[in-house]
């Protein structure tokens, strides 16, 4: 059995090398491709075969942050943890994250597995996979190629959380992971977590789920998260109150802290102490906008991906309200300009340029929304140029709100590492 | 806006929660920026319910909801219904987009077999088309180029009047696209429409403020949103090998 994948892993790692030998940084899927080819049976196997198990982390918003904040607490419990980029989210790019690591025998060093995967790309490999623990966050709808429906997006989750060995940690606020939960087979456990009414009250456009529940959960019956002030929130686990520093501004990131030490519980069981979750959680490094914060050129610039009007009206509410250079560009990737109206944009207040092949509607929408906008250049590489090029803001760091196809322009344009087969 | 100082104009939005998946609510946004940049003060009341109804309506938009949702979009309709048929009758313009459209009509014949019945209160019918459509739609409308994107399963047939010519894409399926009955719209377009068709959107304004006796005056901010308007639909038209405006 050892030997069994060491030809594949070989050659995937020739692939690898030839892949970066070709292009810096890039091309990271191509190994997990010459793997999965020729080895089918290696990436379920590797993911299956750590002794703590693999946790899975999925739901249409929040992977990233859960992801990263979840490895925190396990590696301060004195777990080796093996996790994967927010990048390889598909087969190939996971394969080749464990190429990364693996031995020629098949194993990797780690006690435990974390990864986070989409809900689409989740459904169609967990069939293989045996996760001890599945942390489902949320059901938005992603209708950009309009594909899914909330209703498909719950059954593919819902797929996912039927492999479960041990516990479903699922988020009870979202009505359709609460219905989900009722339906898991006997024998594995469901952890939920939830926000407490004034949390909800204080957020009056909700949380951005496409179903909210009617109730709240009570403290007997999950964690719960009392209440966020700035970067400030408390949670009460097990009758105790814990004081949390969040990443960034936002209930959704304290919510995204919550998912995390509920999914620590689960995974960590009985060695669970939720005062070393708590100073992990709290320790990692701030998160801006989606997770980015990048020097270019001279100057810092905060990338906010944009993947459904959800998420743009989070990212639009939780933006520093200093903030003063903004640009926000928005590509082919969203064919039906109206798919973005459903959010309100009028809080960014001040606009340098809107670009992006789709600049006159993006411009047109922020227009209406009473959003001054100096200048639309569809153009975006010379947008991106004339933007780093003004003088520094007084306040708050230059800002690019952006679609994934914008998303995907900008980083080619500014020599920043992509992963093409990335598909957010 | 207060009870004491009512708005000059009131835009209805009907059943926003069920009927926005393609963020076609956002017509009412429109109208009512539109009517302010005009020096009229205008409000959007959304409405799920007869108890949420105001006393007095100018305008009515409604937009599109996905199929899961039709039934309880019918008959969330249904308890409008009365309003809805005074609204027609009385001159008050309405613009539904989609699937909002065709629960106003007889009924939506479904690729199953099955069908749904309507509000009945426009004529015509929905019937299945062989596919989904998802593309790009333009429209000449008497001269007046309408341009959107259409997303829907079904066309249309039997409307009073069509809205235009398709000049591309599909439209009702028969090469019109649209409705029209006396102050009602009804459509594919979304974009949306009333933002990217700002002429469509006057037309209602203009409908509705001279019902009460006012003028819109178009300003320096109606002419420069009007203006990325048509760089919009420019864009998409070369796109598509047709003549810019």
């Amino acid at each position: 059995m050892a030997v069994r994948y060491a030809p594949a892993i070989l050659l995937g790692r020739v692939a690898r090398t030839l892949a970066r030998w070709r292009k810096p940084g890039g091309g990271s899927a191509v190994p997990g491709l010459v793997v999965n080819t020729i080895a089918p049976g290696f990436l379920p196997r590797t993911l299956n075969g750590f002794p703590g198990g693999l946790v899975i982390v999925t739901g249409s918003a929040g992977k990233s942050t859960t992801t990263k904040m979840l490895v925190a607490a396990l590696r301060a419990h004195g777990l080796s943890v093996f996790t994967n980029q927010s990048t390889a989210n598909i087969s190939q790019g996971l394969t080749s994250a464990l190429l990364e690591r693996v031995s020629l025998t098949g194993r990797i060093e780690g006690d435990i597995a974390v990864l986070e995967m989409d809900e689409g790309h989740g459904a169609l490999i967990s069939g293989s996979l045996n996760p001890r623990v599945v942390v489902l966050t949320n059901v938005m709808v992603d209708q950009i190629d309009r594909f899914h429906d909330s209703d498909m997006v719950a059954a593919m989750l819902a797929k996912i959380a039927a492999r479960a060995t041990g516990s479903v940690v699922l988020n009870a606020d979202d009505l359709h992971l609460s219905r989900l939960g009722d339906g898991i087979a006997p024998g594995v456990a469901v952890a939920r977590y939830g926000v407490a009414d004034e949390v909800l009250a204080a957020n009056p456009r909700g949380l951005g789920y496409t179903l909210t529940s009617p109730t709240r959960l009570d403290a007997a019956d999950g964690m719960v998260l009392t209440a966020v002030s700035g970067l400030d929130a408390t949670v009460l686990v097990d009758g105790r109150v814990h004081t949390l520093r969040l990443p960034a501004r936002g209930t959704h990131y304290a919510v995204d802290a919550l998912t995390a030490l509920a999914a620590a519980r689960s995974a960590l069981l009985d060695r669970f102490d939720a005062a070393v979750a708590v100073a992990a959680i709290s320790s990692i490094p701030p998160v801006f906008g989606r997770g980015e914060i990048v020097s270019v050129r001279g100057t810092t610039v905060e990338f906010v991906l944009v993947q459904n009007p959800a998420s743009l009206q989070l990212n639009v509410d939780s933006l520093d309200p200093d903030t003063e250079q903004i640009l926000v560009a928005v590509g082919s990737d969203v064919r039906d300009p109206s798919y973005l109206w459903p959010a309100d944009t009028s809080a960014l207040g001040h606009v340098l340029i809107a670009s992006g092949s789709k600049a006159y509607d993006i411009g047109l929408q922020l227009a209406y929304d009473g959003v001054l906008v100096d200048r639309i250049e569809p153009d975006l590489g010379r947008a991106l140029d004339d933007f780093l090029a003004s003088p520094e803001p007084a306040h708050g760091v230059k800002t690019i709100i952006f679609s994934a196809d914008s998303m995907r322009r900008t980083r080619a344009h500014l020599g920043l590492e992509t992963n093409e087969a990335d598909p957010s | 806006m207060t009870v004491d100082h009512p708005a000059d104009l009131t835009i209805v939005s009907l059943l926003p929660r069920l009927l926005d998946t393609n963020g076609d609510a956002a017509n009412a946004r429109v109208l009512a920026q539109r009517a302010r940049w005009a020096g009229l003060s205008a409000r959007i009341v959304p409405v799920h319910a007869v108890a949420d109804l105001p006393a007095t309506v100018d305008l009515v938009v409604i937009g599109s909801g996905t199929d899961t949702d039709l039934v309880a979009a019918r008959d969330a309709l249904s308890t409008l219904a009365e309003p809805l048929r005074a609204w027609l009758t009385g001159g008050v313009p309405v613009l539904a987009v989609g699937t909002g459209w065709e629960l106003l009509s007889a009924g939506l014949n479904l690729a199953d077999g099955s069908s749904v019945d309507g509000l009945g209160l426009v004529p015509g019918r929905a019937g299945a088309l062989p596919a989904r459509v998802t593309d790009d739609l333009v429209v000449d409308a008497d001269g007046l180029r309408l341009l959107g994107f259409e997303n829907h399963l079904r066309g249309y047939a039997g409307a009073a009047a069509p809205l235009g010519t398709v000049d591309y894409g599909t439209g009702n399926g028969d090469g019109t696209e649209g409705a029209v009955d006396g102050s009602f719209i009804g459509t594919h377009l979304h974009g949306p429409v009333l933002a990217r068709n700002p002429q469509l959107a006057d037309r209602m304004l203009g409908t509705a403020a001279a019902a009460r006796g006012l003028t819109l005056t178009p300003t320096a901010q109606t002419e420069s949103v009007d203006g990325i308007a048509k760089a919009a639909r420019n864009q998409v038209a070369v796109r598509l090998s047709l003549t810019s405006e």
